[in-house]
């Protein structure tokens, strides 16, 4: 009976020393919930993903917390808030992920953040930009993306600039377009923006938008402003072509779906004269870590990285260097890392403070407008037209 | 209201619905032969969206929709006859009990599958054929040279099909079967043989309609949710088994949703075809031109 004893004791002590390194090894988990299938959009999803595994590889050739690796586990969110919940909570219950990052349509990023409260696991917003995900003060949400308010007071200042009289907003029926729309009427008041203003939502499943193109071309608006997300923002762009409204009326895109691959494919001559906001362009001064990443995504892609593989690819490295800051794997001990330290991030230093409003635990990145001239024009061509103090050309509008 | 702009709403509407009733008639006959509801119609539209992008992007090149058209109907009436003879005809052999509703829970497995398919193959992206035509005006709308090309093709499609199910020896069994698939068999005709025939058909018809309008629509994995229940609601609307009220439900549905979604708001277009469709239940509960069961 002894010997059998002494045997189960060696056994024991055997395991636990060679598990030990075995399990100082374990894989920092980090999830990456974005939508990869529709109804969201999942080229951007797919963008995030592809920004996200170029940091975990470039980490994980050194490791963090002594050597660990980055281990991502990549969950489909599919710009629904259901299957966002269901996703996160697989996430933070059975994958044991540290943090959360990738999300992209407002509406799944403020059902889950409840959730991250919940589970006490940090969500990151990507491109998800709906004022009240940080105006909720949550402890555990952070973003390092444009607040809405933010990008329309930049449209406001430009309408105003422009000196445009009637402004159409078409926006989709999602937190994101109801959003933007109620920031536009009221900052309208507030900037005192004297222009008319038209709004029209929408349903986000329609796909026939000829009745509303038709009314806003009969209203005869000065700028059309397009909050659409994915598949609707392509549909108001090739119906308003169709019916006359594109190009003689300038047309803004509510975010960079333009800065993508495909936005020719998709559009052909139809995507000429549009103008776009973004928060990347290929001429701006990056740091270190955002230069590299740009030139090796370049070298991979054989094309320039967007904003949502930039950013994908940043918040990953965030989320490392704030834990190699704690020495900890622990999500509290991220948070206070995240509130207590500074970072790189592509294009600045990224720190987060809880400031009053919608700029809790929030890092913005800058705003851009660009516009396409010519049919089939690479995004690195597209002029700039806002800001005044990096502006490369005037608004085109074809007559 | 200004009567020009009234008209281009009313055209617009007249325009998509036609165009939608193509989509509806493939499910009625469907439903009038076999008896049973095709829930993955939606996904054979979205997989002739798709056949008719790939033809195009690799085989024809973007000036050959004409040609692309037909093979891509063609290639989805294979693959109906396929799903029908191996997925759904067990059900409708051998005495099984409660086979409509079997056959209804296989369609909706393949609506499941054939959207996954399409996410696994080609991508959760948005892809778009070249124009069709360039656009044009019709009398006072300004429209898109592809939906005139799906308001025609969807013309000549149910033309044919007019003729098909009048003219023709397979058309007179089809109706037959339509009204009596017993007596049908008495007369010496293979029934499960028509109901794999319409099947073929009542699909292909739902692939016209996506390779119709791909360009305007765009090609992705769920773009055939909406058209199925928009033929769902004309459908019902026009009467179950009704060429004609195919026709006139579709119309009347684009109708009530573009002048819905202008004078009252389009955050709730879905909602006017849908309630147009809870007063005919209860004001007229067979459809505008269905008919009452006759038993005896």
């Amino acid at each position: 009976m002894s010997r059998r004893l002494t045997a189960i004791v060696l056994a024991l002590l055997t395991l636990a020393v060679f598990a030990t390194p075995a399990l100082a090894q374990k894989p920092v988990k980090i999830g990456v919930l974005t939508p990869l299938s529709p109804p969201g959009d999942a080229s951007a999803g797919q963008f995030i993903v592809r920004g996200a595994k170029m940091a975990a590889d470039d980490i994980n050739a050194k490791g963090i917390l002594g050597g660990r690796k980055i281990e991502l586990v990549i969950e489909d969110d599919a710009g629904t808030p259901e299957k966002g919940g269901a996703g996160f909570r697989k996430l933070a219950t059975q994958d044991g992920v540290v943090a959360v990052l990738g999300q992209f349509h407002s509406s799944v990023a403020l059902a889950v953040q409840d959730l991250a409260e919940q589970f006490k696991v940090p969500l990151f917003a990507t491109q998800a930009s709906s004022r009240v995900f940080t105006e909720k003060h949550l402890n555990y949400s952070f973003r390092t993306h444009v607040i809405d308010t933010d990008r329309v007071q930049l449209w406001n200042r430009w309408i105003k600039e422009k000196g445009f009289k009637k402004v159409a907003v078409l926006a989709e029926n999602t937190d994101y377009g109801v959003g933007l729309v109620e920031d536009t009427k009221k900052l309208f008041v507030t900037m005192g923006v004297s222009a008319e203003l038209k709004t029209i939502i929408f349903d986000r499943a329609v796909v026939d938008l000829t009745p509303q193109l038709l009314e806003i071309k009969n209203w005869k608006p000065d700028l059309v402003i397009n909050i659409g997300v994915g598949t609707p923002a392509y549909l108001i762009i090739k119906q308003a072509a169709d019916v006359g409204l594109l190009p003689a009326t300038p047309m803004l895109v509510s975010y960079d779906m333009p800065a993508r691959p495909e936005f020719w494919k998709n559009l052909g001559d139809k995507g000429n004269y549009v103008s776009f906001m973004v928060y990347y362009h290929p001429t701006m001064k990056l740091t270190p870590r955002g230069e590299a990443f740009r030139t090796k995504y370049r070298e991979q892609f054989k094309e320039d990285p967007v904003y949502a593989a930039l950013n994908g690819y940043a918040q990953v490295a965030l989320i490392a260097d704030a834990l190699e800051a704690a020495k900890s794997d622990s999500s509290e001990a991220l948070v206070r890392s995240l509130l207590g330290n500074k970072f790189q991030g592509w294009s600045a230093t990224i720190s987060f403070t809880r400031g009053e409003g919608p700029y809790w635990q929030q890092w913005t990145p800058p705003m851009l407008m660009l516009q396409y001239t010519r049919p089939e024009m690479p995004f690195t061509e597209a002029k700039i037209i806002y800001p005044a103090e990096f502006k490369t050309g005037e608004l085109a509008v074809p007559r | 209201m200004d009567l020009h702009l009234f008209s281009q709403y009313l055209l617009s509407g007249i325009v998509i619905g036609a165009i939608y009733s193509l989509m509806a008639l493939g499910i009625t006959f469907i439903y009038s032969v076999m008896k049973m509801i095709n829930w993955s119609m939606g996904e054979f539209y979205m997989i002739g969206s798709y056949v008719q992008y790939a033809l195009l992007a690799s085989l024809l090149g973007w000036d050959r929709w004409y040609l692309a058209l037909p093979l891509a109907m063609a290639s989805v009436f294979v693959l109906g006859l396929v799903v029908q003879r191996f997925l759904l005809r067990p059900m409708y052999v051998g005495g099984v009990e409660r086979r409509d509703e079997y056959a209804t829970v296989m369609t909706i497995a393949l609506m499941v599958l054939f959207r996954n398919l399409a996410i696994v193959l080609g991508g959760p992206n948005q892809y778009a054929p070249r124009d069709y035509a360039k656009p044009t005006t019709l009398l006072t709308l300004p429209l898109s040279g592809n939906r005139v090309v799906a308001l025609v093709g969807a013309l000549v499609l149910l033309g044919l099909f007019y003729v098909l199910v009048t003219r023709t020896w397979v058309g007179r069994a089809l109706r037959g079967a339509a009204q009596n698939r017993i007596g049908i068999q008495t007369a010496g005709i293979d029934v499960l043989r028509l109901d794999m025939l319409a099947f073929g058909v009542g699909v292909a018809m739902a692939a016209a309609a996506g390779a119709l309008l791909a360009p305007d629509f765009l090609v992705y994995p769920e773009n055939g949710a909406i058209s199925t229940f928009k033929g769902f609601e004309i459908i019902v609307i026009g009467g179950l088994g009704s060429i004609l009220g195919s026709v006139v439900g579709g119309v009347l549905l684009g109708v009530i949703e573009a002048l819905g979604s202008v004078f009252i708001s389009p955050a709730y277009k879905d909602l006017y075809g849908f309630l147009l469709l809870i007063a005919l239940l209860v004001l007229r509960p067979t459809g505008l031109f269905g008919e009452r069961e006759r038993t005896v």
